[in-house]
């Protein structure tokens, strides 16, 4: 479905990706895992059409994306949940996710908009009883709902998630996941940006582990998880054994 | 277990990708992992970040036997030793042997990659397996054992056994499969033909050939006089293992797993990629493997691609293999050794010059041994025939135990050789 060659992104001269492969299929939770600054964000910038100059081959469906704008990427199906959830506090909780569906609007489909509204209401009934509070009073938990409901008012057939665990209990942590799988079981495609690496991989079906701007290992989740060189660097396991000589 | 086999059929737009994003990986993590590769790749001015398709392999180095010598023993290891839970020796081409390593998900791919071999010549959960082969190919027993055990089929473990005792094996336990090496399997079939034994007592239907490549001669009258179907596998024995290429019931071929690993085809006296069809030395690069990593490996088996969609509907890309060399190892019932290692052990046990040797393949009751013709000099010339032939006793019993292939050792003037 996403198909990705060679992606190079660069920061000023600074390769910050650098030459990366990796594909998305229909229906997968597909996450990438690795540290803080291994390219990771940079990457879904890249696909959303928020970063300019990148080089390689990004194709969604079959068609390049090289070049698109971020209305166009959305347009065509690709909706994306940023780090630090980046709702708009002083509104209300429903006018932020009608925002979601700004493509819509301009289209004049009101009703479909309705319909859509009602059912995210549904996923997260959280977000109808604070329907008319400001998003900004919301707790970190509800404005992560807030932003998943948001990005998928315009029907996505994609769904990039940047790091939806950061500064969330354990406890919302699984909640937002479980939704994530829902979401799966209804045919949404999900790209997931985690550092938390055992949560995510628990419900993925694939995983790349990046490092330093590169792809250094993939696989199905479950093998991932089980993997020693996953779980010295990313699970937290094992750890006096990671300063071990060979 | 549950065989996820998407692979085989998948479209070649599909399996590029996966293969380049495999390819991509696998050289991030030896240049960040493996001394050798890291100091080969700066040493060539390589940006592994322009390594954009399949094909720009071209620009990287190849690996020789010659290179896992000379890091013995675990200095092409990826992983940290502790990862590592099986670890296996192979004659190599000097005095060190090659040493590779595997870690739990090594061993459960190369179980994937047997299941799926097997599979291919039919052999399903009904089936009982006979396992016998050269102690040198220990490691291969144990590969396809746990391949068998994967889709269920029962299994006769590897263990060196006399021909009659195969043969009881074959009658009373009736296996319908045998994976032995073609040397082994005519030896049994000369032994059941000669000695006139009823072959309708067995249950064997299907003969699995590895280690060596068999004449297509050969191969039916195996299938004659064992009344049974074979199919061919290829691998090779030092690393990585069994099964990296096999048969499907078209026979034309074998299918490369191509999944975890990257075929090409070189001159072997240039180092170029040769046009698609013609035959070469085959080159393999893992895609999967953590713990030893082989990244261009000239295998000095020849080999031509055939990239000609197969009736079987695998999208998998066969190669014909006949078995040709491109270099000094020789294959006698599968394991290879190289005529240096010989040579060396020749040198240091009997004191003598290293390349003033010949080297010959024989046959006694259709078991392969090599014959080292070896010339008399002062130094190992005694008046006392029993001190000499003591002298070579004790060399061939050292070369068997140290290789595990018998070797004859014949002194001989130095205008004979």
């Amino acid at each position: 479905m996403l198909r990705i060659r060679n992606l190079k992104c660069y920061y000023g001269r600074i390769m910050a990706v650098k030459g990366v492969s990796l594909s998305v299929k229909k229906s997968q939770i597909i996450t990438l895992i690795g540290a803080n600054g291994s390219g990771k964000s940079t990457l879904l910038e890249a696909i959303c059409g928020l970063l300019p100059g990148w080089e390689g081959e990004i194709t969604f469906e079959g068609i390049p994306l090289k070049g698109f704008d971020p209305p166009a990427v959305v347009k065509h199906g690709i909706s994306l949940v940023p780090e630090g959830r980046l709702i708009f506090p002083p509104i209300s909780v429903l006018d932020n996710l009608k925002l979601g569906a700004y493509t819509m609007y301009r289209k004049r489909q009101h009703a479909a908009v309705k319909q859509t509204l009602e059912k995210i209401l549904e996923l997260f009934p959280i977000l109808g009883q604070r329907a008319k509070q400001a998003a900004g009073t919301l707790s970190g938990g509800e404005q992560q709902m807030l932003a998943i409901g948001r990005a998928l008012m315009s029907h996505p057939k994609l769904l990039l998630l940047d790091e939806p665990s950061m500064g969330l209990a354990p406890l919302i942590v699984e909640k937002i996941f479980r939704t994530l799988e829902t979401l799966r079981e209804e045919g949404i495609t999900i790209l997931l940006v985690e550092q938390n690496a055992q949560a995510a991989l628990q419900i993925a079906d694939y995983g790349y582990v990046f490092e330093t701007g590169t792809v250094v290992l993939q696989g199905r989740a479950s093998e991932l998880l089980a993997d020693q060189e996953v779980k010295r660097a990313y699970l937290g396991k094992d750890y006096g054994e990671f300063y071990d000589d060979k | 277990m549950m065989i996820n086999d998407d692979f085989i059929r998948m479209n070649s737009e599909e399996k590029n990708q996966l293969q380049l994003e495999r390819l991509q990986s696998t050289l991030n993590r030896a240049y960040r992992n493996v001394p050798f590769h890291k100091k080969r790749f700066k040493e060539m001015g390589i940006d592994l970040s322009q390594i954009e398709n399949l094909s720009d392999i071209a620009r990287l180095p190849f690996m020789e036997r010659q290179n896992i010598s000379e890091n013995y023993p675990y200095n092409l290891f990826a992983v940290p030793l502790r990862d590592i839970v099986r670890i296996h020796t192979a004659p190599g081409t000097t005095h060190s042997p090659t040493v590779s390593g595997y870690t739990p998900q090594d061993l459960s791919n190369w179980q994937s990659i047997l299941a799926r071999a097997l599979q291919a010549s039919d052999v399903t959960a009904h089936d009982i397996l006979q396992i016998t082969l050269n102690p040198g190919l220990a490691n291969w027993g144990r590969d396809y054992k746990n391949g068998a055990e994967a889709i269920e089929a029962s299994v006769i473990p590897h263990t060196p056994m006399s021909i009659e005792k195969k043969l009881m094996v074959l009658r009373d336990y009736k296996p319908s499969v045998l994976i032995t090496t073609p040397s082994s399997a005519l030896q049994l079939a000369n032994y059941v033909r000669k000695n006139e034994i009823n072959t309708n007592a067995f249950g064997l239907k299907t003969l699995i050939l590895i280690g060596e490549a068999i004449a297509i001669d050969d191969r039916r009258s195996l299938e004659q006089d064992l009344h049974v179907n074979a199919w061919t596998h290829y691998g090779l024995s030092e690393v990585p293992g069994p099964a990296i290429a096999f048969e499907c019931d078209a026979h034309e071929g074998l299918h490369i797993n191509e999944d975890h690993f990257l075929p090409e085809i070189i001159d072997p006296e240039t180092g170029k990629a040769l046009p698609e069809g013609r035959f070469g030395e085959l080159v393999l690069t893992t895609l999967t493997t953590r713990a030893f990593p082989l990244i261009r490996f000239k295998t000095g088996d020849k080999a031509r691609i055939i990239n000609v969609p197969c009736p079987c509907g695998r999208t998998l890309c066969r190669i014909e293999w006949l078995g040709d060399r491109t270099d000094d190892l020789i294959n006698i019932d599968g394991v290879k050794v190289h005529k240096k290692q010989i040579q060396l052990s020749i040198q240091s046990l009997l004191d003598l010059p290293s390349d003033a040797a010949k080297f010959l393949i024989k046959k006694r009751d259709e078991k392969k041994y090599i014959e080292v013709w070896i010339p008399v000099n002062d130094a190992i010339f005694s008046d006392e025939i029993k001190e000499l032939e003591a002298l070579i006793q004790n060399a061939e019993k050292n070369l068997l135990e140290n290789i595990g292939i018998p070797v004859a050792i014949r002194l001989k003037e130095k205008s004979m050789i």
